[in-house]
């Protein structure tokens, strides 16, 4: 190979090179949250169980849970829709204060404008943590959620 | 009889308000807005999942909020404010502790707009500070509609901000709150 040739190569490799970053730090840049019902769960649990193991012990349940996807199965103790159109759907039991709280994609909204209280469901979402007080009843908040099948 | 029982009902009208109402909400809205005027994009996350109560007899204000439970448009800005700025896996609460300062001026039991004076104590990423800002409460119908902005210096909070987007991200975030609250029943 003659010297021409060898810089022509450098030259176009270091062209895909910088081009397939390029590509790549645009689309990393532009990236959208993937749709929680893509996402498989790391737990699945029921919300009563759920709130009992944080209420146990807040640090090490938050160390397992937060930022994870959850799966959350329970009894609806109320369903609330926003002016703007968000659903909430809140999950636990009617005698006890606390419950987990599951704010509802807007993508998928459709499917929490069919439930009622006191339907059993499951939901998939994140969770962002537990939100302690003693006068309000401590919740367990999970985002980006979707209803989801129960099996 | 007409007359007892009137006044029985005023009587025990009477004692719960001298005893204070709370007001509360577990679906407050904030924002969180580092926008800097030379960044080309909006760097806005928001949360409707703060919890904020009222007691409207001493005029005590708090609010909680889930660092987590901000989302932003693009997942990486969303990424960067968790894991680079506020760490929410190290710190994953804020919360403000105050007082209506001119609560006294407020009639919570008929419909008005007034503008109110908090101030109490803040924190974000692990630092309290002493905050103050103002803001509306709107009784309406038995609710309040309450809001107000605080305007928060980045590195009072230790929140550092990366030289790389130091032109994008304003030094100083603006944080603005707002909830419908309603009565808490005991």
């Amino acid at each position: 190979m003659n010297r021409r040739k060898i810089i022509f190569y450098v030259f176009f490799s270091l062209l895909v090179i910088i081009g397939a970053a390029g590509i790549y730090i645009y689309r990393e840049y532009n990236r959208s949250h993937r749709d929680t019902a893509e996402l498989k769960p790391n737990y699945t649990i029921s919300a009563t169980e759920l709130l009992k193991e944080f209420e146990i012990d807040e640090k090490s349940s938050n160390n397992k849970y937060w930022d994870k996807v959850l799966k959350v199965d329970g009894i609806i103790k109320e369903l609330i829709k926003d002016e703007k159109g968000f659903y909430s759907v809140i999950l636990g039991d009617t005698a006890s204060l606390s419950s987990v709280r599951c704010s509802i994609d807007s993508l998928h909204s459709n499917k929490a404008a069919s439930l009622q209280k006191g339907n059993s469901v499951a939901i998939k979402g994140i969770c962002t943590g537990f939100n302690a007080d003693e006068l309000l009843g401590s919740d367990v908040i999970l985002v980006r959620s979707i209803i989801t099948q129960k099996n | 009889m007409k007359n007892l029982i009137l006044l029985v009902s005023a009587f025990f009208l009477f004692v719960t308000i001298s005893h204070g109402q709370k007001y509360f909400t577990k679906s407050g809205k904030i924002n969180f807005d580092a926008t800097s005027p030379a960044s080309p994009e909006k760097i806005e996350g928001i949360n409707r999942t703060a919890t904020c109560v009222v007691d409207t007899k001493t005029g005590a204000i708090q609010f909680a909020v889930l660092m987590k439970g901000f989302a932003f448009e693009r997942s990486l800005m969303e990424e960067h404010f968790n894991e680079n700025y506020v760490e929410s896996h190290k710190f994953p609460k804020a919360e403000f502790k105050g007082t209506i300062t001119n609560n006294t001026a407020i009639n919570y039991l008929s419909n008005g707009t007034y503008k109110v004076k908090v101030n109490g104590k803040l924190t974000i990423h692990g630092v309290t500070k002493d905050v103050e800002t103002e803001g509306t409460m709107i009784t309406q119908d038995g609710k309040i509609n309450s809001s107000a902005e605080f305007k928060i210096p980045l590195a009072d909070f230790d929140i550092s901000i990366p030289g790389l987007v130091a032109d994008k991200v304003a030094k100083t975030a603006k944080i603005s709150i707002a909830c419908q609250l309603e009565p808490l029943k005991n």
